[in-house]
């Protein structure tokens, strides 16, 4: 059995949206009608009204979808034969007194039943609702609390992270660890996060490695050559220089980006392959190297000079040039780019462009036929020759076509600094440590690795490993290394074990506490810091936590909270895998994909640096952008790859979350953009009420013919008139409609295909509004379903897991203390770090 | 948490000292198989490969039972194969129908699938499957191969986000279940599938000695964590305990494959290079898998795998033949030919890559006979149509042979409203797993 009682919840909490979509969460309470279908209650009073009065009615009015052949949103109300079958269903009972009640049943479209029927089983309903009995409140599956937070394995992104924060080791192993399964929108849900054997296995060989780099330094890598990737953007010719382009060349079709992960600290080469041709005549070029957004090379090519050039009238072949750059890098994620920049320069004087080459002017070519021809095929060559001669060599043909990534090479040996002094307490001589050492590092370790004090005990058979290994190997190190990989094998690392202050207190101790706060807003360990606040009891009045939140804010770990809280929330992460269909959008490449995520991710860090208002997520004047997004979103003067903050003007349809590239893309098909998800992204993440998912075997849009011969308008109208399908698309498309200006990678468009786009919506109450800007006021007016929608997905990420009616109080007091504080980040996430639910492992309600 | 005063055993200091090692910890430097199946009879293998939002069951399904069926058009890649599988027509996974539990198709039809049982709908907590077919034989096979089972899978689950209909992505993810609880979620990452098999770079670089001694070290530090977690389980609700029996589990399962590799001292070096990562192309991607797989059962590494070739509900776009549109929309089709065209094209590209999988087994010589001779390969959906995900009828194809336990080439149809199980029975059966009953199963299909 799931949990009746958490469904039911979140109707009420949502009951508050209805202004706005006037929803209720149909299938979520049809899901409860079925699962509490077990419940024992008590017999109802006879009464055969239900025979005269609502049987009738549920005949003439619902049965056309909601009977035993239909049974859409999953309700048969051809099962309820009398009042007794009926009353076992409360939550039906209730969600049909809700829908009659708020007319949204029968749908529109539908004749409406006589008000005085209608009236007569609304007050049935109401009636035996009030002597109905109440759903059990406990789960019959769980013995426990609802409110317990199932122990969390740490997900691979804290594993990565808590290893580098505990050890100086930033390996990201966990690449290798199966994937994390993920619950309620998020990977980070104890309930979900097992352990196979598979993860063992790699638990066991991760951990030798990590303790083994952390004690003896990098292992030497043999160096490799591997292709990173090959230009996929579709050059269109150009043959006129343009004046108004990217000078960097960052944003055009002739450079390629990547990002890939540097294993180690060392030297690599990158090998870019040129490809394309350039006018005869033309001067050298410079081929540049952009590391994380930063031109740290160029080189000149001067295709005059190679080998393999032919004669100066011929044209400058690129095809399989090859230019070498060699880097030093750190380990981790870079961003790597090789661009063509001043692209339409030094072209040949004919062309008209900018800083024209200063070469000669070639002799044009002459026609040498090969020998042993007839004068017939003579003819013929001359002809194919000259037209050949007669085209005109495109002003932007110089390309990067693909770049090889060789190394490492002269990697940095030995052991990090900063590794020797997590690990080393009384300081890392080398040969000389006494055995009292051995203990004092065991001790801090793992009062680091555990996140909690250690008792003399616990050391023991850590330090038994130890002296073993010392015993057999005669190497302190050696002994050391193992030791922490046992350390790092151990479920108190894997696993955030919680058990309050007593048996009996639900309050957790500082420690528990401050791993909470450390796994929320960093996705790691508690740093020396704040686990020295829990060793000496600081962290225990709402001044001491807001001071540790403040200071954690602005630390540079808390990007983890954007990546994976923002990451999972906005669903963004999808970017990474989307793959807009290139025919349609050749302008979407790797350097856009990059670009809009940042954008999304800067928006969302200035808006937690700042501490600006929450309702900026819906509207803003202003984001970020470099000059690839803001060419793309049509916006002048920003130049070169660094991201800045622009300040939008009235005109430029951006600012807010719905402006933003990343989301229009992730909330749009490959090929084209869908009302429908979008729609639903809104009232899923900003609304907080998201829809029912469809029932099987709805009737889908023509997609052959939008565009074409219908709008994407007509189509989902054509599919409204369905009054099933209207019940929940009447709430979805009208905001979908909102953003049809944006196209699937979210470029501003007047028409799809040959249709002017309508970007008017009505909201099922009856509002009208258009456009994006229109839709942002529309959310406005809602400032607390926002805030309510964002409260509950920040909670479910602080806490691992989903939310129960239980918490319900705690929300509702932070989004009234949000409010008051004119929606600062800052009080939302103070409100869930200081909520009940956070600071104690039971919630107040609990038995 | 206390450990009061207990010692360390000492057994694993004692034991193993100087032993020829393997596991995944390799010696590259010799250069072929120190066992060819000569001695015995080979073994039989199993493998189930998995595509979703079910398949165009008309261009799927041949039109004649028995033998000498004319190929329909998805299974035309299969043509120079087509006297090694069955088609098997008519059976059910019932269990993947919402039963009372609403949306969540797609989900419940993976979790179902190699288990006959229905997942528990839940968005978190508590899940709760079956145990899989391909596990219950991996469990038979434990001590036996180096690794019970390999799951394989083509599509990374990073960066999808919500699941379907409150059903947690646990259930989508994973095809493979240990236990109720424990998913085995799919290898996604060809380099990291490889060098489980056959180790990293680091482990095939070490000497014997160094070797022998980490792998000794790592059983002392599973006896270390085994103390620690029993003395941590005295002090925790159900729930967490769950967790803890399930790292237990996986703690127990890990030592006993130190054993068998211990007892299994081949040594295997990787008979072809390091994949560097996730092929770009998707057929690629595929193929590159089922090397690997080919790899896994020629070495004898392993007798049971599972690929998912897509995860249940995939949105994959599929440019590499010219469709952009995204796989799961596309199966809601609303019976638009063109629509169903292009499902039609996605469904042949799977059984076009499945023909890799064969052909690359059937190349394979062992023995008199070869790879895809000993064993028994799966490929279906637990959709059969996915404009109305019905979970009937569903579309299944068995080839191999089975060691000579399978006559293959035909098209057998089973009696109207048989369980899949039935089939997963009969074929535990030719893995000398015998037991009574898995999932919903109501006897045995023998009739292949």
């Amino acid at each position: 059995m799931g949990f009746p009682k958490r469904t039911v919840v979140k109707l009420t909490s949502l009951s508050r949206l209805l202004l706005l979509v006037g929803f209720v969460g149909c299938l979520l309470v049809v899901e409860q009608h079925v699962r509490s279908a077990g419940t024992p209650t008590q017999d109802p009073k006879p009464d055969d009204n239900f025979a005269k009065v609502v049987q009738p009615f549920f005949v003439n009015n619902c049965f056309a979808c909601h009977d035993e052949d239909l049974q859409t949103a999953n309700l048969d109300l051809s099962q309820f034969k009398s009042t007794a079958s009926l009353v076992k269903e409360r939550a039906t009972m209730k969600l049909i007194l809700d829908k009659l009640k708020s007319g949204e049943m029968p749908p529109p479209q539908t004749p409406r039943p006589k008000p005085e029927e209608l009236h007569a089983v609304i007050d049935w309903l109401s009636g035996q609702l009030g002597q109905a009995p109440k759903p059990t409140a406990t789960p019959a599956t769980t013995s426990e609390d609802p409110m317990h937070v199932t122990v969390r394995r740490l997900n691979r992104t804290e594993y990565d992270n808590t290893v580098r924060d505990l050890l100086g080791v930033d390996l990201h192993l966990s690449e290798n660890f199966p994937q994390d399964d993920s619950g309620y929108g998020f990977d980070n849900i104890g309930d979900v996060l097992s352990l196979s054997p598979v993860l063992m296995e790699k638990y066991l060989a991760a951990a030798e490695k990590i303790s083994r780099t952390a004690v003896f330094g990098v292992d030497t890598m043999k160096p490799t050559l591997i292709r990173l990737r090959t230009g996929d953007r579709a050059q269109p010719p150009q043959f006129t220089p343009l004046t108004d382009y990217d000078l960097s060349g960052l944003s055009l079709p002739n450079a390629i980006h990547t990002t890939y992960r540097f294993p180690v600290d060392a030297d690599y080469v990158i090998r870019a392959t040129l490809g394309g041709v350039r006018p005869p005549g033309s001067a050298a070029f410079q081929l540049a190297l952009w590391v994380d957004g930063v031109q740290t090379q160029t080189v000149q090519v001067d295709p005059a000079t190679l080998a393999s050039f032919a004669l100066p009238s011929e044209p400058q072949e690129l095809w399989s040039v090859k230019q070498e750059f060699k880097v030093k890098m750190t380990a981790g994620d870079h961003w790597i780019a090789v661009s063509v920049p001043h692209l339409y320069e030094g072209l040949p004087a004919s062309y008209n462009g900018p800083n024209p080459s200063t070469r000669p002017v070639p002799p044009p070519r002459q026609f040498r036929p090969p020998p042993d021809l007839t004068p017939k095929e003579i003819e013929e060559r001359r002809k194919e020759f000259e037209k050949k001669r007669a085209e005109k060599i495109p002003a932007n043909g110089a390309r990067v076509s693909s770049l090889e990534l060789g190394g490492p090479y002269a990697q940095s040996k030995g052991t990090s600094l900063e590794s020797q002094k997590k690990i080393y307490a009384c300081g890392h001589l080398n040969g000389h440590h006494t055995s009292s050492c051995a203990r004092l590092n065991l001790e801090r370790l793992a009062h680091r690795a555990y996140r909690r004090p250690i008792g003399p005990k616990e050391i023991a058979p850590l330090l038994l490993l130890f002296q073993e290994v010392q015993k057999e190997t005669n190497s302190f190190d050696e002994a050391t290394a193992v030791a922490i990989q046992a350390m790092l094998v151990s479920p108190q690392f894997l696993f955030r074990f919680e058990r309050g202050r007593t048996a009996t207190t639900p309050k957790l101790t500082p420690h528990e506490l401050a791993s909470r706060l450390s796994y929320f807003l960093w996705s790691s360990m508690p740093d020396d810091a704040l686990l020295e606040a829990a060793d000496k009891n600081k962290l225990s009045t709402q001044a001491q936590i807001a001071a540790q939140v403040k200071r954690m804010l602005l630390d540079p770990k808390a990007t983890a909270l954007i990546d994976n809280f923002g990451g999972q929330w906005l669903q963004v992460r999808k970017l990474e895998s989307v793959k807009p269909d290139s025919k349609r959008f050749p302008d979407f490449d790797e350097y856009l994909r990059l670009s809009m995520s940042r954008e999304t991710e800067m928006f969302f860090a200035n808006i937690m640096h700042e501490d600006r208002s929450i309702l900026d997520f819906i509207d803003a004047d202003y984001s970020f952008l470099n000059e690839r997004l803001a060419r793309f979103y049509n916006v002048p003067n920003v130049q070169g790859p660094g991201f800045r903050k622009v300040v939008f003007s009235q005109d430029a349809h951006r600012g807010g979350l719905l402006g933003q590239a990343s989301v229009l893309t992730i909330s749009s098909y490959a090929n084209r953009t869908s009302p429908v998800i979008r729609g639903r992204w809104v009232l899923e993440n900003l609304v907080g009420s998201p829809p029912p998912p469809p029932p099987p075997d709805v009737p889908n849009l023509d997609e052959a013919k939008i565009g074409k011969t219908s709008s994407m308008r007509e189509q989902l109208e054509q599919h409204r008139k369905n009054a099933v399908c209207a019940s929940c698309h009447s709430r979805m498309d009208p905001l979908g409609f909102g953003l049809e200006n944006f196209d699937a990678i979210g470029g501003w468009r007047v028409k799809d295909g040959d249709f002017v786009i309508d970007p008017s919506g009505t909201l099922p109450d009856g509002r009208t509004f258009s456009g994006p800007q229109g839709l942002k006021d529309v959310l406005k007016l809602a400032p607390n379903a926002f805030t309510d929608t964002l409260t509950r997905k920040l909670m479910i990420y602080a806490l691992g897991r989903g939310l129960e009616s239980a918490d319900d109080e705690a929300v509702k007091s932070i989004v009234k203390n949000v409010t008051a504080d004119n929606y600062r980040f800052s009080s939302v996430i103070l409100g869930i770090v200081n909520s009940e639910p956070f600071q104690k492992r039971r919630g107040a309600s609990s038995k | 948490m206390i450990i009061s005063g207990k010692r360390l055993p000492r057994r694993t200091f004692l034991k193993g000292m100087g032993t020829v090692l393997a596991l995944p910890l390799l010696d590259a430097m010799v250069p072929a198989f120190a066992r060819t199946p000569i001695d015995a009879k080979a073994p039989v293998r199993l493998a189930f490969a998995y595509v979703p939002n079910g398949i165009v069951m008309k261009d799927w399904t041949p039109k004649t039972l028995g033998q000498g069926f004319e190929l329909t058009r998805i299974l035309k890649p299969l043509e120079s194969l087509r006297n090694d599988f069955f088609i098997v027509s008519n059976l059910d996974s019932n269990t993947g129908n919402a039963l009372g539990d609403g949306p969540g198709d797609h989900a419940r039809a993976g979790a179902s699938f190699l288990t006959g049982v229905h997942c528990r709908k839940t968005a978190g907590a508590d899940i709760r499957g079956g145990i899989s077919v391909d596990q219950v034989a991996a469990t038979s096979l434990k001590s036996v191969t180096r690794f019970p089972s390999l799951e394989l899978g083509c599509e990374d689950s990073r960066t999808v986000g919500d699941c379907d209909s409150g059903y947690s992505c646990a259930y989508t993810n994973s095809l493979s279940w240990r236990t109720p609880q424990t998913p085995m979620p799919p290898e996604v990452n060809p380099r990291a599938a490889f060098e489980r098999l056959f180790g990293s770079a680091e482990d095939l670089n070490l000497d014997p000695q160094t070797r022998a001694r980490r792998l000794k070290y790592r059983k002392s530090i599973l006896d270390f964590v085994r103390d620690d977690t029993q003395a941590l389980v005295k002090t925790l609700g159900p729930a967490d305990r769950r967790k803890l029996d399930e790292y237990m589990f996986s703690v127990r399962e890990v030592e006993q494959r130190i054993q068998s590799a211990e007892n299994d001292t081949r040594k295997v070096p990787p008979p072809i290079d390091k994949p560097t990562g996730i092929p770009f192309e998707f057929p690629e991607y595929v193929k590159l898998m089922c090397d690997l797989q080919v790899l896994a059962f020629q070495t004898d590494l392993t007798r049971v795998v599972t690929l998912v070739i897509a995860r249940e509900g995939s949105n994959r776009v599929y440019p590499e033949i010219g469709i952009s549109d995204p796989h799961h929309p596309l199966t809601h089709h609303r019976n638009n030919p063109e629509w169903i065209e292009k499902v039609t094209r996605i469904n042949t590209l799977h059984i076009e890559l499945f023909a890799y999988l064969l052909q690359r087994l059937k190349a394979t010589p062992e023995g008199d006979s070869n790879l895809l001779d000993n064993s028994m390969i799966m490929y279906g959906s637990g959709i059969a149509d996915g404009n109305s995900h019905t979970h009937e009828a569903l579309p299944v194809l068995l080839a191999g042979r089975g060691g000579g336990s399978l006559k293959p080439g035909q098209h057998l149809s089973a009696k109207v409203g048989t369980p899949i199980t039935n089939l997963y029975l009969s074929l535990l059966d030719r893995m000398d797993v015998h037991q009574d009953n898995l999932g919903d199963s109501t006897g045995r299909f023998d009739q292949v």
